[in-house]
């Protein structure tokens, strides 16, 4: 054996000793070709208008995760098969949404990797691998949800609390941001969100006693163009929210991408929960903008208008869900309206321009609320606050829903919604602030297996709230929803399915078993003229499509 | 790290992956004091993944703390460096940053999770208790014990690890206060209105998997069934009526002898 092979026979077994897992035969980046066009603003605009490419992290600026591709539909949808399937190699469950631009699929990969693969067979061209501390500040796992493109240039989230632009031709990195200390417990795992000539961007970290906040970059340079801090600082409109010092460690983080609408030039953008988490003692007041809807200037990042869910939250129910735009006649009226369903169990309907509440009522089991008023603030029920010994509440910190994309068939005009009639055992403890360790007062425990409560993909009417069909899920889905031109909804489970239903009905029409479980949303897009659906499992994306 | 310098520290060590503490280190911060110090931090650094009872969390995919031997971590030294480091390649994030005394305070926490049958002193006796399961009480009938016994109720070899003595005798007398879904019975109605009644090996959203009485199994798409019925309790009779208060405590001293020893 020669000596440069005995130095690989060595080496090798020296990265798997160290606790690496194995990675695929390690490839040569190869750059893309040609045929990727630049990704201009007007394209990101119309986006709907390629259905063939999915562009950004919703699909479309008003996050309706709608596709007009239809040659998958409800009278042929039962014959998808698996067209290709690319493995990350990381065993983390995979959160991401990939983009496709012209043929070429861009795919997030935990920790904080990027991977440019061909949208037709899956076969790789470049990684994007992204150095990182080992002291890491993250609650919920090595999570990343997807990339932003804006020109040539794709903009990923990290883990430390980052933001890096990267060449979408080469991987290669262009430059790289410093967001937040990561030390103190801000991370990053949401795909940003292009608007204009601006990358918009948000921040984890709402169970570390971080101040939330909302940030946009110039493409070129990465240098900051504005932030509008979620908690407002002293001598701003809201502070008074805030008891004390609270503020400071107040959470409220902004971590799933929100919407855009340009006729408004208003950004939307839900916010986290308070922290800590669990014990309001120490933080009296509704503490804005936590838990909130925010509608910001997108040229000056000035916040125009906002909605609070949920003051003063004590279960860890963030508003972070993803806003979807739509406009709808309501009594007679045309209105711009935005659709939520909120993790408190209740569904909103507002009105985008003003921020006015126009519907809400409850999609889910709750227990926490006597109703909704005029102004849709919550009428809070008595005895539902956490307590030292524990208190049972629905819904559960998990929510009615949670960060799951919900999405909106202008052709039904019904909103879907994977929803959990769950509950849990919400406790209070005291805690003091620690820069850079978990900040919770409390915690909530399961009472019940969780199949003995009822999850299910809903069909609401944004105009009354009101449930238009249920499928069931046994035992629950932790994903994110797309629908089609072709009547069809999109979920999976997790117990490992991926499936289709009629948009109109709710019926089953097509399901295969992926092996794991789906905690990330599908897409849909189309190469060479075939319409093709990929979805992330486990640690795996699959893609189907029509023989 | 130069290639060269990496050879041979792999040479030298044999392996790379040196541990700090070493594996047969015990654990120097384990009062009751420690323990309780270990349960807060635990609480605020581990609790929003494992579950604030360290039972674990179906959103994260942490796993339950509190059943048996750890999957990757059967000493002390080991849970150490799991909590210290985490698990490369997965959501288990280490606490580095953490002290060391505090990653030890952790251990003593989560190993007071786990029943250690030095805390018990059981008035029964674990031979007439093999007793009664083989006999009289018609345990085996439904429990498998190290191979051998039915299929109609869990299987009892390890039950000692996940279930303390008192929890077992409220099984024994109280079926139905705590019923895994995997032993809730369900009953459905084919297209042709035939029935089928069994225990609930598998149910999702789009299939179900029934074992009936004569241990057959069954599989069905939901969509085929006419009706599906789940009824939440155990088949399993109550012994308060059939055993004396001695037998159902020979009974639990023999259950609470089953279980996964060390090294095994």
């Amino acid at each position: 054996m020669k000596s440069r092979v005995l130095v690989m026979a060595l080496v090798a077994p020296v990265s798997l000793l160290m606790g690496q897992e194995p990675s695929r035969p390690s490839r040569k980046n190869e750059a893309i070709p040609s045929s990727l066009k630049p990704v201009t603003w007007e394209r990101l605009r119309n986006a709907a208008e390629e259905p063939q490419n999915w562009l950004m992290y919703s699909a479309t600026l008003d996050s309706q995760r709608f596709s007009r591709l239809d040659q998958v539909r409800r009278e042929n949808v039962s014959g998808l098969e698996l067209k290709w399937a690319y493995q990350i190699p990381q065993i983390d469950r995979a959160e991401t949404v990939p983009l496709v631009v012209d043929g070429f699929m861009f795919i997030t990969e935990a920790p904080s990797n990027l991977v440019a693969v061909d949208a037709g067979t899956g076969r790789p061209y470049w990684r994007y691998e992204h150095e990182l501390p080992e002291d890491l500040r993250i609650c919920c796992g090595r999570n990343n949800r997807g990339v932003a493109i804006l020109g040539e240039t794709l903009f990923m989230s990290t883990l430390d609390a980052h933001l890096v632009a990267i060449d979408a031709r080469s991987g290669s990195l262009i430059w790289n941001t410093k967001v937040a200390d990561h030390k103190a417990g801000y991370s990053k795992t949401e795909a940003p969100l292009a608007v204009k000539d601006l990358v918009v961007t948000g921040i984890a970290g709402g169970e570390y006693g971080i101040r939330g906040f909302l940030d946009a970059y110039h493409p070129e340079t990465g240098e900051l163009a504005w932030r509008l801090y979620t908690i407002p600082g002293p001598g701003e409109p809201g502070h008074e929210t805030w008891a004390g010092d609270s503020w400071k460690t107040g959470g409220a983080p902004t971590w799933i991408t929100g919407a855009y609408d340009p006729e408004l030039n208003l950004i939307y953008w839900g916010t986290g929960n308070p922290g800590p988490d669990w014990n309001g003692e120490g933080r009296m007041g509704d503490n804005l903008y936590s838990d909130s809807a925010l509608a910001i200037n997108a040229d000056t990042g000035k916040l125009e208008w906002h909605f609070q869910f949920t003051p003063w939250d004590v279960h860890d129910w963030d508003a972070i869900q993803v806003p979807i735009l739509a406009d709808l006649e309501l009594n007679g009226e045309a209105r711009k309206m935005m659709m939520w369903a909120n993790r408190n169990a209740f569904y909103y309907t507002l009105d985008r321009e003003t921020g006015k509440f126009l519907v809400g009522k409850p999609y889910a089991k709750q227990t926490w609320a006597e109703g909704l008023d005029e102004s849709g603030r919550p009428i809070r029920a008595p005895g539902k606050l956490p307590t030292r010994e524990g208190n049972v509440v629905s819904p559960p910190v998990l929510g009615g829903t949670n960060w799951y994309s919900p999405a909106y068939s202008p052709r039904t005009e019904l909103f879907y919604v994977n929803a959990y009639d769950g509950e849990q055992e919400f406790f209070l403890r005291e805690e003091e602030y620690r820069e850079g360790e978990q900040y919770t007062g409390g915690g909530a425990q399961n009472v019940e297996p969780i199949d003995k409560y009822k999850s299910a993909i809903r069909a609401l009417d944004p105009r009354t709230g009101d449930l238009r069909w249920e499928f069931e899920i046994q035992p629950r889905s932790s994903s994110g929803l797309l629908a089609t031109a072709g009547d069809l909804v999109f979920g999976g489970t997790v117990d490992g399915y991926f499936f289709a239903l009629d948009a109109e009905s709710g019926r089953e029409l097509w399901h295969v078993a992926v092996g794991a479980r789906v905690h990330s949303a599908p897409i849909t897009y189309s190469v060479n003229g075939q319409q093709l659906v990929t979805i992330a499992a486990g640690n795996v994306v699959f893609t189907f499509g029509l023989d | 790290m130069g290639i060269a310098s990496l050879i041979i520290v792999f040479l030298v060590s044999g392996s790379v992956g040196i541990s700090q503490p070493t594996e047969a280190q015990e654990n120097p911060f384990d009062t009751e004091v420690d323990e309780r110090i270990g349960g807060r931090v635990f609480l605020s650094e581990c609790g929003r993944c494992h579950g604030r009872d360290a039972r674990g969390n179906d959103e994260t995919g942490a796993p339950d703390l509190t059943r048996g031997r750890l999957r990757t971590a059967s000493t002390d030294a080991g849970l150490f460096q799991v909590i210290r480091d985490g698990i490369p390649g997965t959501a288990m994030i280490g606490i580095g940053w953490a002290p060391d005394p505090t990653i030890w305070q952790i251990v003593a926490y989560v190993n007071t999770l786990r029943i250690d049958p030095g805390d018990y002193d059981l008035p029964g006796s674990v031979d007439r208790g093999r007793g009664i399961f083989n006999g009289k009480g018609n345990c085996a009938s439904c429990h498998m014990v190290k191979g051998n016994g039915g299929r109609r109720g869990p299987d009892l070899s390890t039950v000692a690890n996940r279930r303390k003595p008192e929890e077992l005798k409220t099984d024994l007398t109280d079926p139905d206060e705590t019923v895994e879904p995997r032993w809730w019975t369900l009953k459905v109605a084919r297209a042709d209105g035939s029935l089928v009644e069994g225990l609930r090996m598998n149910e999702d959203t789009f299939t179900l998997r029934i074992m009936d009485a004569e241990e057959n199994l069954w599989h069905f798409s939901k969509q085929e069934l006419r009706s599906l019925e789940r009824i939440e309790t155990s088949p399993m009779p109550s012994v308060a009526g059939t055993l004396m208060a001695s037998e159902v405590d020979d009974l639990v001293a023999f259950l609470f002898s089953l279980r996964k020893e060390s090294g095994t």
